[in-house]
């Protein structure tokens, strides 16, 4: 067990030191508290001028979260994937002499930690925003802290370390807990809908005696009611139940005999999610049940050229053999966004309400998506880690070319489901539809490229965060300029030409942007 | 001692194991060889507790999965996986404390020295290349002072001098009365060093040889025997 607090002692201080060497990591200490600061002002004055500041609402709200996270919480355990171990710890850990339960908890500690924070916060708002009383929050505090580690350590143990249930007993556990989450939300849903939906009907749902006595969840809310509103008989009854079946759990967890079977199902897990943790570093949206499934067509190419062209073939090669071609889910999200522009802009009649100024309802949107999501890693940035790319006797810039080609056309296929339906509804001419598509086009090329500009600048010095900020930082900057001769082209002469002049801008800026980025085609060591 | 009997490893319907049983005596290298695929790491992984299996595993005639067998039980596995913010120094406190071992201030620097990890005490575990990780996990595994050591792969990535100093390890290691199983296709690397060899395909083990058995054979003409095949893969 000592071994084990060195390992958190000594991991905990050599990560501090390491971020305190990090200039970044005083930009993310700020910016995240000044996150938190806004959002704690934004929440107060919604709470407390919106008169919530009650502790039956807090009730409410715990509620809430108490019959999402404790099923939740149980079918992670239940799929033994609710503990996080990494290839270090079954390496190191795993092999110790140490009991598999102690293990266990070793790497419950993590999920104890977050109880001691949520519980922390949960006592400060209590008392701050819902005229909770001191003592009553300390109470809750301790319940959540003390009683709810227990219950979960237990429920960890049970899950992880019985050896003796069959692993349908757990397809079981994990099907029934869905059931209940489902049939909970369902029975919320009747009541929203038959009735006014409210806060208060919320309130009611969970002040009935019959949701109060649900096992485990029920009365874990029984004992948060007999802390901030006081003792009733089915508050009292509830929360002897639940002291008694936590005091149980852990009885049973104790006794229960746990020879470490479970580090088969712990080591595939640590594996696969360290797989797709280096896969989501390089920004590739990864469903393991796809992957696992995904079957590869047969397909041919023909090399319609030589040396850096060899690389857009190649590419080709690879879509035609996946089963949606050069289309995923960013597809999907692109008709499902324009599909949700068109119904908004049909059913509200956007394209008399609000006249001229309809046209920029889609470039808006397609802007926002631009720039919000950080996009997604595709065939072309693989090219960076080939060192074959590199020995190809041809220029970084038409390399660049050729290895973000499909892009260029993927984005042409998004931009015109982002804008079509839209369009249609809107009643936006023809000549403007296809501006806005270009525009998305040359929105899309222009976060590609500012993004490798961003790393060949950059490199690993200031680790994602930074380059992403960088990256920012350029496409604005490059927003900037383009749009000083757009407004004045849109007022002088037409939104047309404005557009025109936007995307002729940002194309050159783009282009420029590429050729200064195409340094990282001509070496494959990056900066830092 | 390590004992080995009737071990048997499913994944899902596929038989990885299929009812092996070898003894490696105390004080001997044992080898396990065989093509890819043959059921090797599987085994090694169910000596190491890391699978589930029907069968037995003995350490030193205790159940392997027993506390007082892992006391004296060291493992180095195929691929290292390092802390990422513990340094070399670390690794090596944290495994004398998780084995309570008995290994010196002066044993630490002397193992560290060996395998020229002493001016690199202070780098932090994601800083190691897969070399310096492999050269880690070995003075870790032997850190702990055992009575039977597992190894799997474990010159892959190493440089010739620490090939070298790990031969020399094991033949100290043999001395002492450890018991030593390798797993390895790098049949050149172990030939000076063992005692029992046992030849796995398709998760059986086709022929084991004791270093009188083979008497003065080469390790590649035996392995090649009973395989049948023209190369070691």
């Amino acid at each position: 067990m000592k071994s084990f607090f060195y390992l958190y002692q000594k991991t905990i201080k050599n990560r501090v030191k390491k971020a305190l060497k990090r200039p970044v990591a005083y930009l993310g200490v700020i910016f995240i508290s000044l996150y938190i600061l806004m959002i704690y002002q934004s929440f107060q004055v919604f709470i407390l001028e919106g008169q919530f500041n009650s502790t039956d609402n807090l009730v409410t709200l715990l509620s809430i979260i108490t019959f999402w996270l404790i099923p939740a919480n149980l079918i992670s355990y239940a799929k033994r994937k609710g503990l996080l171990f990494r290839p270090s710890e079954v390496h190191f850990v795993f092999q110790a002499p140490v009991s598999p339960k102690m293990v266990l908890m070793f790497a419950g500690v993590k999920s104890f930690a977050i109880n001691i924070l949520i519980g922390l916060v949960i006592a400060i708002l209590g008392v701050a925003w819902f005229e909770a009383g001191i003592l009553q929050a300390g109470m809750y505090f301790l319940f959540f802290v003390v009683f709810e580690s227990i219950l979960e350590a237990s429920a960890i143990i049970f899950c992880y370390g019985n050896e003796r249930l069959p692993a349908r007993f757990f397809h079981g556990l994990v099907l029934a807990m869905y059931l209940f989450i489902a049939a909970v939300a369902g029975l919320a849903a009747f009541l929203m809908i038959t009735k006014e939906p409210s806060f208060g009907l919320l309130k009611e749902f969970f002040a009935l005696p019959a949701i109060q006595l649900i096992p485990v969840v029920g009365w874990n809310i029984s004992a948060t009611r007999l802390i901030f509103l006081g003792p009733d008989l089915v508050n009292l009854v509830g929360t002897s139940f639940f002291l008694c079946s936590t005091l149980g759990m852990f009885l049973a967890a104790w006794r229960m005999k746990c020879t470490g079977a479970y580090y088969e199902d712990a080591m595939k897990f640590a594996d696969d999610y360290q797989a797709r943790r280096a896969k989501q570093k390089k920004g590739i949206v990864s469903i393991p049940w796809l992957e696992k499934h995904k079957k590869l067509k047969q397909a041919s190419v023909e090399y319609k050229g030589t040396y850096a062209k060899a690389i857009y073939f190649r590419q080709m090669l690879e879509y035609k053999k996946n089963p949606t071609f050069i289309f995923g889910w960013n597809t999907l999200l692109c008709l499902g966004i324009g599909l949700l522009v068109g119904a908004v802009s049909y059913f509200n009649d956007l394209g008399s309400e609000i006249g001229m100024a309809k046209v920029f309802i889609i470039p808006g949107v397609a802007s926002y998506m631009v720039f919000v999501f950080s996009g997604y890693a595709t065939k072309w940035s693989k090219e960076l880690e080939n060192a074959y790319t590199y020995l190809i006797p041809d220029t970084p810039l038409r390399k660049v070319w050729y290895a973000t080609k499909i892009e260029h056309i993927r984005s042409l296929a998004d931009g015109l489901l982002i804008t079509l339906p839209g369009a249609i509804t809107l009643g936006i001419g023809p000549v403007m539809a296809v501006l806005t598509i270009f525009l998305y086009v040359c929105l899309q090329a222009n976060r590609l490229y500012y993004g490798m500009l961003a790393d060949a600048i950059v490199g690993n010095i200031l680790g994602n965060t930074g380059r992403t900020l960088v990256k920012m930082l350029l496409q604005m900057l490059a927003l900037s300029i383009a749009i000083v001769p757009t407004v004045i082209a849109g007022i002088f002469v037409g939104v047309e030409m404005g557009f025109f002049l936007l995307i002729l801008f940002m194309g050159v800026l783009t282009f420029a942007g590429a050729a200064i980025a195409s340094v990282s085609f001509q070496r494959m060591e990056v900066q830092g | 001692m390590l004992e080995i009997q009737n071990l048997t490893k499913k994944y899902g319907s596929h038989l990885a194991v299929d009812h092996v049983t070898f003894t490696v005596p105390s004080g001997q290298v044992g080898i396990l060889l065989g093509p890819n695929g043959a059921g090797k790491s599987t085994i090694i992984k169910s000596i190491a507790g890391l699978l589930r299996y029907e069968g037995g595993v003995g350490i030193d005639r205790m159940p392997a999965r027993a506390l007082e067998a892992k006391r004296i039980f060291a493992y180095v596995p195929e691929i290292p996986a390092m802390f990422d913010a513990l340094t070399v120094r670390e690794h090596l406190e944290y495994v004398r404390r998780a084995y309570d071992s008995n290994i010196t201030e002066e044993g630490i620097q002397h193992l560290l020295a060996r395998f020229e990890l002493d001016d690199k005490q202070g780098k932090l575990g994601n800083e190691l290349s897969k070399g310096m990780m492999q050269k880690v996990s070995i003075c870790c595994a032997l850190a702990i002072q055992p009575k039977a050591i597992l190894l799997d792969e474990p010159m892959v990535g190493l440089d010739p001098a620490a090939i070298k100093e790990l031969k020399e390890v094991v033949m100290e290691l043999k001395a002492n009365g450890v018991t030593v199983l390798i797993s390895t296709h790098m049949l050149e690397m172990v030939k000076d060093l063992w005692d029992v060899m046992f030849i796995m395909e398709r998760g059986k083990i086709i022929g084991s040889f004791t270093r009188e058995q083979a008497k003065d054979k080469d390790i590649e003409d035996l392995f090649f025997q009973i395989t049948g095949g023209g190369e070691a893969s």
